[in-house]
């Protein structure tokens, strides 16, 4: 085989951030955000439509909510693919109903538990929910999702993958600390759940956008990689978007390469949405 | 976004393929098993979490362990490691040895793993021997990583869910790393494992056939008399590279993984749209991927799982797709032989089309005594038919609306 060279994936970005929002909600919340007022002037759910979802899905759906609201013009969500990165999603539901599985036997399992508490759920459930036609899949589910679901969402701007896609979501979610649960699968403590939602645009209509992403690859690359938390990217963008003295910020992938978010120059930006929710 | 224009990138071709499945570990097996109208489909002891006394899948009665050069451990190490883990390991390593690549070149080869739900099966199959995982605050690397680890590859390791197209899904990934030059070749596909959890769900969803007379005419898609689908278990691995590639390497190619097409109905999390729009778009768009007309189209491997209402939802997507050309085209579903392997479907369907190109020949449907009218196809019912096929299409469609079609070519 060749050695072929990881070609023009350097320089150029890979695509802008149009929007996004990040949500921050504790366990005792989330009960409440399922049935929460959606943001004005956005787009409605299908009713109930949170009531079976995972925790981590019914925060990353508030977190798409609150970037939509905030996009300066409407989007055809229609033409929009998504990218689901959870860690460890599901677990609560899970819990619960291996503890009843225990009493009462098969019959007790819930029709919901592979729908709502697999991989693919969180990317499932904005596709339905905001009714997007582009492809949606959920990707690494561990504590590298985050660096897995940025590489994956940059792969679908290089291939068929992305046909009939103008915007791809990217969502990641994540336990700040995981819950833990009793033997009944109640949580005995007060995690916070933290979602972010970013609207990925390809380069070529992103000139204006304030951020980017583009995959870095080392000219050697190297074995192990430090792994970046949600909450630090979460800082980090928001740090980056505010116009501070951060304007770039890597994230390793484990195989090595780096995932480089950044803010464009101050004269090539223009005004870009954010916003923050604490529930 | 603009698909890539396929006739500017080099083909990606197929040079390794594994398997572990109800039909057999062997491409060969496989291949006889499918074209013998063969079901996988048995009784099986669900232990005390059965949901019925009687309780018919397609479970893997065994699995091959791999050579320790193929993945680092010995035959007792191997027996070791969970069910799920080798399930996975075991196709994904005999991949790599039929492929013969030279593993080496570590960071050069990627590996997509499409698997739907590792942790809600890790969590239970742990707490069914007795642990307690699930309830404690552990954060573990997922099992892609493990697997890459123990192959030796250094290079890109991802897991892809998208329901029962999880694996298809790894495919088009894998071929998208190689086209932009990120990896030279990927190990993809996807397996999944029966558990009493997911045989309840889906039972209790109404997803699953009731029947409990003949294990063997339990799954029957497309038929009049068909009442849900019978769930299988393991998968299917393959290597992937540029033609270039494998010609200047000298190895067997067998098949171009020609198109890929995707698309959601953004309709329900578990209800196929009735509205065949979306699920005809992927097909149409792995047509134009692969620069292929409906009516070279040789093959169509059906999702078709056996539920009443998903067989007649594709039925209608593969006409509105291919059109004038559809009444030519023979349309099977071989989860009427194998059951449904969930993630690892999409992989073992696409083997089943490499095997209906290598013995120039139609795996069927079995039980296929009494098509329903609504779902009104070229069938091929019963027993193989013999023909020149030479471009196969297949359909994969999962939970929350995913749709995936992909074409695999003649090499």
């Amino acid at each position: 085989m060749t050695q072929l060279p990881f070609r023009h994936r350097r320089e150029i970005p890979d695509c802008g951030i149009r929007t996004h929002a990040i949500v921050e909600a504790p366990l005792s919340a989330v009960a409440m955000l399922r049935d929460a007022p959606l943001p004005a002037g956005g787009p409605a759910l299908p009713p109930r439509f949170l009531r079976h979802c995972d925790e981590q899905t019914v925060v990353a759906v508030r977190a798409v909510l609150n970037a939509i609201a905030c996009l300066p013009e409407p989007l055809p969500l229609d033409r929009c693919g998504v990218v689901g990165a959870p860690c460890q999603a599901g677990r609560i539901a899970t819990a619960r109903s291996l503890a009843q599985l225990r009493v009462g036997g098969a019959v007790t399992v819930s029709p919901h538990i592979v729908p709502q508490c697999s991989l693919h759920s969180l990317a499932g459930a904005v596709s339905v929910a905001l009714g997007m036609h582009g492809p949606h899949l959920g990707i690494g589910g561990g504590p590298d999702a985050l660096a897995e679901g940025l590489f994956t969402a940059l792969t679908l701007f290089h291939g068929g993958a992305a046909e009939h896609c103008d915007a791809v979501w990217l969502l990641a979610s994540e336990w700040d600390t995981e819950p833990e649960l009793d033997s009944s699968g109640e949580a005995i403590n007060d995690p916070v759940c933290r979602a972010i939602a970013m609207l990925l645009v390809p380069e070529s209509g992103a000139a204006h956008d304030r951020l980017t992403l583009t995959l870095h690859v080392p000219g050697t690359q190297s074995e192990a990689a430090e792994r970046t938390s949600l909450a630090d990217f979460c800082r980090a963008l928001d740090m980056c978007a505010a116009g501070s003295a951060l304007t770039a910020w890597g994230i390793s992938c484990p195989w090595g390469v780096e995932v480089r978010l950044a803010a464009r120059p101050p004269a090539a930006r223009i005004t870009s949405p954010r916003l923050r929710e604490a529930a | 976004m603009s698909p890539v224009d396929r006739s500017t990138v080099e083909p990606v071709v197929i040079t390794g393929i594994g398997a572990v499945t109800p039909l057999g570990c062997t491409f060969a097996e496989i291949a006889e098993n499918l074209l013998a109208g063969r079901s996988g489909v048995q009784a099986i002891d669900a232990g005390e979490y059965a949901r019925e006394p009687v309780q018919f899948a397609a479970p893997v009665t065994h699995i091959p362990t791999p050579l320790p050069d193929a993945c680092g451990l010995s035959a007792d190490e191997f027996e070791r490691l969970g069910r799920l883990e080798r399930l996975c390991l075991a196709p994904a390593a005999s991949a790599l040895v039929d492929a013969g690549i030279d593993r080496s070149r570590g960071p050069r080869i990627g590996l997509v793993l499409g698997l739907g739900a590792e942790h809600l099966k890790t969590w239970e199959l742990d707490f069914l021997s007795g642990g307690s995982t699930v309830f404690g605050d552990g954060r573990d690397r997922t099992v892609v990583h493990r697997l890459a680890r123990r192959l030796g590859l250094r290079g890109p390791a991802v897991t892809v869910a998208a329901a029962c197209a999880s694996s298809g899904y790894a495919m088009a990934m894998g071929r998208t790393w190689i086209d932009a030059g990120w990896v030279d070749a990927c190990v993809v596909g996807g397996c999944d494992i029966l558990s009493p959890t997911s045989i309840a769900a889906f039972y209790n969803l109404r997803a699953l056939s009731r029947r409990s007379d003949d294990p063997a005419k339990a799954s029957r898609p497309f038929d009049g008399d068909r009442d849900g689908f019978v769930m299988g278990e393991g998968g299917a691995f393959f290597v992937l590279e540029r033609q270039c590639d494998a010609a200047s390497r000298g190895v067997t190619v067998r098949g171009e993984l020609a198109g890929v097409g995707m698309s959601s109905d953004g309709a329900h999390m578990v209800i196929p749209s009735s509205d065949p729009v979306h699920a005809s778009r992927a097909i149409a768009a792995a047509l134009a991927d692969a620069a292929v007309s409906p009516d070279e189209i040789d093959y169509v491997n059906a999702h078709a799982a056996g539920t009443p209402v998903g067989d007649v939802a594709e039925a209608g997507a593969i006409r509105m797709a291919l059109g004038d050309a559809t009444d030519g085209i023979p349309v099977s579903s071989t989860k009427s032989m194998s059951g449904h392997m969930i993630s690892g479907a999409a992989a073992f369907e696409a083997l089943a089309c490499l095997a209906a190109i290598d013995r120039q020949a139609a795996p069927p449907t079995v039980n296929l005594d009494r098509p329903d009218p609504q779902c009104r196809l070229d069938h091929v019912p019963h027993v193989f038919r013999p023909r020149r096929i030479r471009v196969t299409a297949s359909n994969s469609f999962g939970f929350g609306g995913s749709n995936l079609c992909l074409v695999l070519r003649a090499a």
